[in-house]
């Protein structure tokens, strides 16, 4: 069931982001497109190695997140690969490598939600129409709001908010609380909110990349 | 007149009721009539040849099982019954279950023999062993029938068979719940066997029949129906005033007859006596063997394993599993779980994918593993509980237990082991055993050189009486193929300088089959501690030392790693084991960051409901 929910759900994940893609085209060029992907591509492999004249907590960064990205492609790897592909339970050594990039990723997370919590926040430029609603304001706001925007900030909290049942699922599975019914529930919650988790943070991830192309 | 007409009446009903029970083809004792109440059995001893018995005969003869218990239940449905059916080629073996174990310590042999296609074992003609033979050697242990009744076509046993009888079905090895039913002594049921007395031993075995004399000591000609010199004495007052005789028949067996064939004791501590010892969890809560363990007509016993439904025709086979009283089979709308008062395990903390890989057996049956596997004695191979039975903790066979191997369901289960040792003749990969015969002929007189160890263990063979023993053998012209001795889980073999060689074969394999009993309370199984019970570096589940079992001096302390058994790499599991070390640190990290993250989300949420608050005050 979970396989086929997952396969499924990343079909049209990727069908709907090419979509996307399509209608809402956000460079100049497809050749200055390329160029630029390209450029950002190589922007966040040399993030690592060439100074970036940032402050030290900039740099920690990161690192951090070039850290939650690797343990994200690890994890979702050795996670989603004996699932969708073997059609097996996770076992071998592909849980032992899916466990300690876990304790790694959990870090990452927890302080990145930290230090980009603020940035992702929702103010009143993500949805002037409420305002306008309260107000009774004429709908003459000459802002127009930037749609993406408010997508990636909604993209960071769900990755936040899935990243809960997520991590506890599979913690609160390794007390002696819950009996078997329990630790089924506590499985499948883990491989439900990972899905969510993953599908956002693709979004989330082509959202971040679609702007910087923008700019 | 008024009792003359209810006379008359029931007289009436009986005539009428008769034909019904004879039209269904079936016997006043072979079906119930759904009252629980015990049956007197007060009826006739029959004879061999269904004749009636009375104390003033002359010869007096033993009693018959298949006339006299066969009067009202069908003797040959019952025969068809998983204690009887081993020799019957049609009868599904099904899982790999304890083998008879033929010894031979002047040979050095010990293999496991079976009737039934169970890989690892062995046929016992393979051996030269012969249906009556293995009759007056195991028999002491087995219920009758089976090997017991088949007709010897060896013209040498055509005519012991005649004296000896016929080894029928004792009903009263199970179902005499009388105190005096003598399974053990030398007069009684394993005594007569011993004798050959096979048609007289279910009347020797119970409370109110002896017999004297030996049918091994007979001529060929001996006829038991002109000679008394085997005599059977029934006590007085046996039989009442209508020649009838009243046994103690009970349909539910008590758990000790059970215990006469299937009794253990674990060798892992020195003196260990049966009374500082507990008993399985079930019995000691008021179950008894047959609670689980049921059969109707049939004998179509349940041996209790997942899967058996598909080789037994037992309707109760795919319930009466740990699984099935315990948590349930789904397979009815009622609920399942539960039955005779089973508890619903909760089984807290446990990855459901040991489910997946474990029988439920592995962690709550058997010893709790300690760091080298045990030795333990059976009834069946050690005859525990006959008297003079040698008590050694040496004595062969040596069964190995507690050894956490791989099933070919793919799971993890305890197991019995014995390293089979034999001679055998190697044509192209396969090896064949050598007739004991042969061996005991050519080998036997290197062999004999050796003083047979009064505890009953090996003869303490060395490299150099192998290969003297072989070389022998390889001078025997009746042999085909290369003579060579398995022992320990290695091939010995004449290379061809005359040296002796030694190798891995399939044929050196051990033969391993599951263990169920004794189930521990849920206190002490596997786990129940926290995970290192199993997964910690050192843990015995998986790197517990294995004996290997040799009558090679050499090879006494050669050892076995417990992962060898379950089909997985020794390093991944040591890797998988060292992880736990960290797990109390990821516990700590995760909820660490479960908690930051808990605390980001409420902190902007308040803050998100601060706003709406501001915004729903129509303020700035």
């Amino acid at each position: 069931m979970f396989r086929i929910v997952s396969i499924i759900a990343f079909l049209v994940t990727f069908a709907g982001i090419t979509v996307h893609r399509i209608a809402f085209p956000s460079g100049p060029g497809e050749h200055r497109r390329r160029v630029g992907i390209l450029k950002k591509l190589v922007y966040l492999l040399t993030l690592l190695f060439l100074e970036q004249r940032l402050s030290l907590l900039g740099k920690s960064k990161k690192l951090l997140y070039l850290l939650a990205v690797v343990c994200f492609l690890v994890l979702g790897v050795a996670g989603f690969y004996p699932a969708l592909v073997l059609g097996e339970e996770l076992s071998g050594y592909l849980l032992m490598i899916h466990v300690t990039a876990g304790g790694v990723f959990a870090v990452c997370l927890a302080i990145l939600a930290l230090t980009s919590a603020h940035h992702y926040r929702f103010n009143e430029n993500d949805w002037p129409w409420l305002g306008s609603l309260v107000r009774r304001e004429a709908r003459t706001n000459k802002f127009i709001p930037d749609n993406s925007e408010l997508l990636r900030k909604a993209a960071f909290w769900l990755l936040v908010i899935a990243a809960l049942p997520l991590m506890l699922s599979v913690v609160l599975s390794m007390f002696p609380i819950f009996g078997t019914a329990g630790q089924y529930f506590l499985a499948d919650t883990h491989r439900y909110a990972t899905l969510v988790f993953a599908l956002v943070a693709i979004v989330h991830t082509y959202l971040i990349i679609q702007a910087r192309v923008r700019e | 007149m008024k009792n003359g007409l209810i006379l008359t009446g029931v007289l009436c009903w009986l005539v009428l009721a008769l034909p019904t029970g004879a039209d269904t083809g079936k016997k006043l004792g072979d079906e119930s009539d759904g009252s629980r109440a015990v049956p007197v059995h007060l009826i006739d001893l029959l004879g061999e040849e269904g004749q009636r018995i009375a104390p003033d005969d002359e010869p007096v003869l033993p009693f018959s099982t298949r006339w006299t218990c066969g009067e009202c239940h069908d003797y040959d449905t019952i025969s068809r019954g998983w204690h009887f059916n081993a020799a019957d080629a049609n009868i599904a073996p099904g899982r790999p279950g304890q083998p008879w174990i033929f010894v031979d310590a002047g040979v050095g042999t010990q293999v496991p023999l079976s009737y039934r296609r169970w890989p690892g074992t062995f046929r016992p003609e393979q051996f030269g062993i012969t249906a009556f033979q293995f009759t007056q050697r195991f028999g002491r242990h087995m219920p009758g029938g089976g090997v017991g009744e088949l007709d010897s076509d060896n013209p040498d046993e055509v005519m012991r068979q005649f004296v000896s009888g016929k080894l029928e079905i004792n009903c009263l090895s199970c179902h005499n719940a009388h105190p005096g039913q003598d399974q053990s002594d030398v007069y009684g049921y394993a005594g007569q066997i011993a004798r050959q007395n096979f048609r007289w031993a279910a009347a020797a075995s119970c409370e109110f029949a002896s017999v004297s004399g030996s049918a091994a000591e007979q001529s060929d000609t001996y006829d038991p129906l002109m000679s008394d010199a085997i005599a059977v004495k029934y006590r007085e007052g046996t039989f009442d005033h209508k020649g009838q005789v009243l046994f103690d028949i009970v349909g539910k067996v008590p758990a000790e007859r059970c215990y006469f064939c299937h009794s253990n004791v674990d060798l892992y501590k020195n003196g260990l006596e049966k009374w500082v010892t507990d008993e399985d969890v079930h019995l000691a809560a008021g179950l008894t063997c047959v609670d689980c363990h049921r059969n109707g007509l049939d004998h179509n016993i349940i041996r209790g394993y997942e899967g058996e439904s598909s080789a037994s025709r037992n309707p109760l086979a795919a319930t009466s599993t740990c699984r099935g009283c315990h948590l349930g089979t789904g397979l009815s709308v009622a609920p399942g779980e539960g039955r005779l008062g089973a508890p619903r395990p909760k089984h807290a903390g446990i990855p459901p994918i040991h489910f997946d890989k474990l029988t439920c057996t592995a962690c709550h049956s058997g010893l709790w593993p300690e760091q080298k596997t045990c030795r333990t004695k059976t009834s069946r191979a050690h005859g525990l509980g006959l008297h003079l039975v040698n008590g050694s903790d040496e004595a062969l066979p040596h069964i190995i237990t507690g050894v956490f191997a791989k099933q070919p369901t793919g799971k993890i289960a305890p197991h019995k082991l014995l390293w089979p040792a034999f001679w055998g003749s190697l044509k192209g990969k396969d090896v064949t055993p050598i007739d004991l015969e042969t061996v005991r002929q050519s080998a036997g007189e290197i062999l004999s050189k050796e003083q047979t160890p009064r505890s009953g263990d090996w003869l303490p063979l060395t490299g150099e009486l192998i290969r003297k023993a072989l070389a022998l053998l390889s001078s025997e012209g009746s042999i085909e193929g290369q003579p060579v001795y398995i022992s320990g889980g290695t091939l010995y073999r004449l290379a061809d300088s005359g040296a002796l060689s030694e190798e891995e074969h399939v044929a050196a394999e051990p033969y391993l089959w599951p263990i169920a009993h004794n189930v521990r309370p849920a206190a002490q199984s596997l786990g129940i501690r926290r995970c290192e019970d199993c997964h910690s570096t050192d843990a015995p589940f998986f790197f517990g030392a294995v004996e290997v079992d040799s009558p090679l001096v050499s090879e006494r302390d050669c050892v076995k790693m417990m992962v060898e058994f379950q089909d997985a790499a020794a390093f991944y599991v040591k890797a998988f084991a060292f992880s736990f070390v960290f797990r109390p640190w990821l516990k700590v990290v995760v909820l660490g960051s479960c908690a930051v993250l808990g605390v980001v989300l409420l902190l902007y949420a308040l803050k998100a409901l601060g706003c709406i608050v501001k915004v729903l005050s129509e303020e700035n």
